[in-house]
């Protein structure tokens, strides 16, 4: 229950300052550790107490082993319960996710420099681009853009294997709010991108893909609720 | 012996929170992913947005008043019920897609099997017919608008009486059931409209 374990530490974005992930649930399973640790601290030295009183007027001193046995076992199943809440509550959401804080949300027609390859958020075009299948690079000021709208950015090397590359075709032809484009220089083959969040993939079918996209598909983090991925920028 | 009691009654006391909350946690919820009523948000979602954006296609293609009203109408009542259902996904704690299939709720739904992956839902315009909207002007804008719209409501309608039949919830009951209403009339305004323009197109 320490604080480490409750708080999951993120990487800087580009705006400099790492974030740090705190839930209001995990926080409140943390009291609550503290306060039945407390509790059975209490309940211990009460049965002491109760030991050296008891032998005073002369009561049998094996009675008290009941009740050591009786809190203690309560405790165990007390804390190993509220440690599995804890850990349920903050395990992490997919393996080998990455997270950035910290992003602006200005709108510019200038290039911007992005601090992620590809970006996962800050300054972007006023138009977004449409969601949908491309076969050429994007631009990343209006990808970006989709991204605050909600959507996740499917981006993959050059080269990929041609029944990968039709696996993420199908992926984003099936589900709204998703774009898929190459994007050369990419340090691994399937990069997945939404507001605020990468993972890097090397396999089309990793089943991490899904968990993603439930994840993250106008998902909590999106900072602009509600607005679409249609009607903006159509072509690369 | 009052003191040994209050803290056997406190420890039951722990052990059933504690118990109740490892319940809650990994069971809390009602509504599950897999059910009626989240695939029903989620597709009807996706049908409306298409719903949305051919009807803002159309009121930039006519200066016809009938049809931009019509247009009107469609585009803001499904933009609101787009914006409930997404309200009630985010309630219940479920994702906005379902990346195993769209229609898999709909399975054993008279006439109605699961959408392959990447197909399009029942009465979905195809990307060519929404280019070919986007290119037409005046009156074969508005025709071509009218029957790619009936055949969207049909779709529509189809979709929202199996969740009439299937859904528990009542707020999905009774907004799926003003769905069957409202786009059954439509459907019925929107084939006078066509009869009349392709009357006049001779």
């Amino acid at each position: 229950m320490s604080k480490g374990a409750r708080n999951r530490t993120t990487k800087t974005g580009d705006g400099g300052s790492a974030k740090t992930a705190k839930s209001g649930k995990s926080a409140k399973s943390g009291t609550a550790a503290k306060s039945t640790a407390g509790k059975s601290a209490l309940g211990g030295g009460g049965g002491k107490g109760r030991g050296r009183a008891s032998r005073g007027v002369g009561l049998p001193q094996e009675r008290n082993w009941g009740s050591y046995i009786f809190y203690g076992v309560i405790s165990l199943i007390a804390v190993a319960a509220i440690a599995f809440a804890a850990i349920q509550a903050n395990k992490p959401p997919i393996d080998g996710l990455e997270e950035f804080g910290d992003l602006k949300q200005g709108h510019t027609t200038s290039p911007v420099k992005y601090a992620q390859t590809p970006p996962v958020g800050g300054d972007h075009d006023p138009t977004w681009q449409n969601c949908g299948v491309y076969d050429k690079q994007l631009r990343n000021e209006n990808a970006v853009h989709s991204l605050e709208h909600g959507a996740v950015w499917i981006t993959y090397r050059p080269g990929l294997p041609a029944a990968q590359l039709n696996k993420l075709k199908q992926i984003v032809q099936s589900n709204d709010y998703t774009l898929l484009s190459p994007y050369p220089g990419l340090d691994s083959p399937i990069v997945l991108s939404a507001w605020g969040s990468q993972l890097k993939l090397d396999d089309a079918s990793d089943p991490r893909v899904n968990e993603f996209l439930k994840m993250f598909v106008q998902g909590k983090q999106t900072p602009e609720p509600g607005a679409l991925c249609s009607e903006g920028k159509a072509t690369p | 012996m009052t003191s040994r009691r209050t803290f056997t009654a406190a420890g039951i006391l722990v052990l059933a929170a504690a118990v109740a909350f490892v319940v809650y946690t990994v069971f809390g919820g009602k509504v599950s992913d897999s059910s009626v009523e989240a695939g029903f948000a989620r597709d009807m979602s996706s049908h409306h947005r298409q719903a949305v954006e051919m009807s803002f296609i159309i009121r930039d293609r006519t200066d016809d008043e009938d049809v931009r009203r019509l247009a009107y109408d469609i585009a803001t009542s499904q933009s609101a019920q787009i914006g409930m259902m997404t309200a009630w996904l985010d309630a219940w704690g479920l994702p906005h897609v379902d990346p195993a299939g769209r229609m898999r709720w709909m399975s054993g739904h008279p006439g109605h099997t699961t959408v392959a992956p990447g197909a399009p839902m029942p009465g979905m315009a195809t990307d060519a017919q929404l280019k070919e909207l986007r290119a037409a002007h005046g009156r074969a804008a508005e025709i071509l608008f009218l029957k790619l719209m009936i055949a969207h409501h049909q779709g529509g309608v189809d979709m929202a009486r199996a969740a009439v039949d299937r859904a528990k919830e009542p707020e999905v009951q009774r907004l799926a059931r003003t769905m069957v209403n409202g786009q059954r009339s439509e459907i019925e305004l929107m084939n006078g409209m066509l009869a009349e323009r392709e009357k006049q197109q001779g």
